[in-house]
């Protein structure tokens, strides 16, 4: 009984790690599988949603700036507002620049951004992080605290997917595919690529900074480590691709099994013996790289592909 | 027929046999270390030393009634996202009484406060050593092992002081580890009386420190106080100073503990020039013998960093859990403090048979571990012990305990 419980806990959490993740790879999904711009900069957004969420909401402290004891939903309001100004900086400076050199830009951003957080010790403790972090509905009792953490992050999903749905329906979703397509005729039809693109990349790293705020909402704790390149932009890379780039229902689907894998796997691993436990650490790291060449040589479009729209689709 | 029928008999009597073996249950405690990661050199021995804990247990009639004790590994990959994740899967999937980590301080921060706290789960680690853990909102849920650098810090100035330095310069890493104990240090060594006449943070993992040691130099500082990682920054820092002539003696704390120190910048040129503090054991005290014999013979070098600390947590939660009479994770937490801490009966390293049969009789035991005396205070933190560690006659690094 003890033990069926526990598993009832534990998949709660793949559902809210993988929910989280889910912001990310929506976010990721209007800006590459929508417009076509390859941002490899996602850590860097999520640890300013993280960092902005973390300072405002916690009580006051010696250790960092603030805390201003802000209401959790402000605080993420203002990790989306501030994300999303950052995003249209960089969208400004780096928008223009072609797929790969916009992969460049964008990584270069991300660790700039990290290092940042890492290095004003006054601003964010640096590389000691920020502790104390609310989450929501902690107070309740076990397992109504997790049932609940887990329901606020999907219903946000949700939200995203619902808006996300509405956008790439619209007008505006079109001239994002057609800009992807083929900018030179979107172009030709008269349409203002460079600011729709722009449009793309800040709402995209609204969503991003989201993800990062319920992050560390959800960790309760977070330092410079937590915006690791390898958890926080290449897994969502390889997340989004599995599930269906431009499709926003593969978006979430790819998250969350992506996470499930990553995680449980280890529940196996550590059955083996010794050294062979420790060893095997690496293979699941392997695996994803291996899971995500698979997925681009067999299945390039990913489990749930694109859907292109109909002429009947339209509102 | 007749053959067919023995071979049942045969079966059957096995069966019964694996049955009662069977009958002894495995009690799980989770073993959450940064596997992956930036420490993940650091980590194989710390892991071996809790396994050599949980093996010597076992051996010696097991917890309870001879019921296995079962590390499960879990990877927080000095990561907190990882750090939640292992601790939830610990926790909730492998049913774990109590909990040894995790390794790095973020880990373990995030670790205890999404996790183990609310789940009234009890965590010793025995590597993390940020101050932040000292004062955290715990229903005495969290206990180390290994010293706050509060007090590595403040070893670290005091022994400064005393062997005739009164201005320093100092440099450390920017990571979690490094950069408490320099504030620590800068602290403790100004309060002292003395100066430090530059503080340059710096990040690890460059070709060259030059800059940063121009910087640095100057202004009459008798030496250089690095905090990194040999492997990270620490070597290339003193080879960058040395070469320029900038600083000639140095201080340093237990990142820079390793023999690849002497060896590559040479035994000759740091003999009466460096000093490094490292939580130490007393190595003379029977509680670390009878460790380091035991860890020596599994293949590991005893004073691999946190090594020890790794046995002594896995030994007292199995302490706590016999204590406690039952794999209840309340009574472990309660039980915890009274196994670590005097009076009662010595329980030194191994000595798993005599714990138990103490125990058993009603008596009260007082763990004395390889790494001292782990008597926690009211935070859940021991004071530890450190050693001073300079370069012998034979190139290599000899430590003598700081009292």
């Amino acid at each position: 009984m003890d033990q069926l419980y526990g598993y009832f806990l534990y998949g709660l959490s793949l559902l809210t790690f993988g929910g989280i993740y889910a912001m990310l790879t929506l976010g990721l999904n209007i800006q590459l599988g929508f417009t076509g711009l390859f941002n490899a900069g996602i850590a860097g957004f999520f640890v300013v949603g993280a960092y902005v969420s973390a300072i405002l909401s916690t009580a006051e402290s010696e250790r960092h700036l603030g805390g201003f004891d802000w209401p959790i939903p402000a605080s993420l309001v203002a990790a989306m507002l501030v994300s999303a100004v950052i995003g249209w900086a960089v969208a400004r400076i780096s928008i223009r620049l072609r797929a790969d050199y916009l992969a460049i830009a964008t990584l270069g951003i991300a660790e700039i951004l990290r290092l940042t957080f890492k290095n004003e010790t006054d601003l964010t403790n640096g590389a000691r992080g920020v502790s104390y972090i609310p989450k929501p509905y902690e107070n309740m009792p076990e397992p109504w605290n997790q049932i609940l953490m887990a329901a606020v992050v999907l219903a946000i999903v949700a939200v995203l997917y619902f808006l996300l749905e509405r956008a790439r329906k619209s007008p505006w979703g079109r001239v994002m595919s057609a800009i992807r397509e083929n900018e030179g005729s979107a172009r030709a039809a008269g349409k203002d690529v460079d600011r729709l693109r722009v449009q793309a990349f800040v709402v995209g790293a609204a969503m991003m900074g989201l993800g990062g705020g319920m992050m560390a909402h959800y960790l309760k704790f977070i330092d410079p480590n937590a915006a690791d390149p390898t958890t926080a932009t290449f897994l969502v890379f390889v997340m989004l691709i599995v599930g269906g780039s431009g499709n926003n229902k593969g978006a979430i689907l790819g998250a969350i099994l992506m996470w499930t894998i990553w995680s449980a796997t280890e529940i196996f691993t550590s059955m083996l013996p010794g050294d062979l436990a420790i060893r095997s650490a690496y293979v699941r790291v392997f695996l994803i790289g291996l899971m995500l060449q698979i997925m681009l040589q067999k299945f390039p479009d990913g489990l749930l592909p694109e859907k292109r729209l109909q002429s009947s689709d339209s509102r | 027929m007749m053959k067919t029928f023995k071979q049942l008999a045969l079966a059957s009597t096995m069966l019964a046999v694996a049955g009662t073996a069977a009958f002894a249950a495995e009690i799980k405690v989770g073993s959450v270390a940064g596997v992956t990661g930036p420490i993940a050199e650091l980590v194989v021995p710390i892991v071996a030393g809790r396994q050599l804990a949980a093996d010597q247990i076992n051996a010696a009639g097991g917890l309870l009634n001879g019921d296995t004790l079962t590390m499960v590994l879990a990877d927080s990959q000095c990561d907190p996202k990882a750090g939640v994740d292992a601790g939830t899967k610990v926790v909730n999937v492998e049913q774990v009484v109590a909990i040894v980590g995790a390794s790095c301080s973020g880990a373990t921060n995030g670790m205890v406060q999404s996790v183990t706290i609310p789940a009234g789960v009890v965590a010793i680690s025995d590597s993390a050593t940020a101050p932040s853990i000292t004062d955290l909102d715990d229903n005495d849920l969290v206990f180390r092992v290994a010293a706050s650098d509060a007090y590595q810090g403040s070893a670290l100035a005091q022994l400064a002081w005393n062997n005739g330095y009164r201005t320093l310069a100092m440099t450390y890493a920017n990571d979690d580890y490094n950069a408490g104990l320099a504030g620590v240090f800068e602290v403790s060594f100004k309060a002292l009386g003395g100066t430090i006449t530059a503080n340059q943070m710096h990040e690890p993992n460059k070709a060259s420190y030059r800059s940063e040691l121009s910087t640095l130099s100057g202004n009459g500082a008798e030496g250089l106080a690095i905090f990194a990682y040999y492997g990270g920054s620490g070597i290339a820092i003193m080879r960058n100073s040395l070469e320029a002539g900038l600083f000639e003696k140095f201080l340093a704390a237990d990142g820079m503990f390793d023999q690849s120190v002497i060896d590559q910048i040479g035994a000759d040129v740091l003999r009466e020039n460096i000093m490094i503090t490292q939580a130490a054991s007393d190595y003379d005290d029977p509680s670390y013998l009878a460790f380091a014999n035991a860890f020596e013979a599994t293949g590991h070098s005893p004073q691999a960093p946190y090594a020890a600390h790794g046995y002594d947590a896995t030994f007292l939660i199995a302490l706590a859990i016999e204590k406690a009479g039952s794999t209840d994770r309340a009574a472990i937490s309660a039980a915890l403090r009274e196994v670590a801490n005097p009076p009662g009966v010595v329980i030194r390293p191994g000595e798993w048979a005599k714990a138990k049969a103490a125990l058993a009789a009603g008596q009260d035991v007082n763990y004395e571990g390889a790494v001292g005396q782990n008597d926690f205070d009211d935070n859940g933190d021991v004071t530890g012990l450190f050693s001073v560690n300079v370069v012998g006659t034979d190139g290599k690094w000899t430590g003598d305990l700081i009292r």
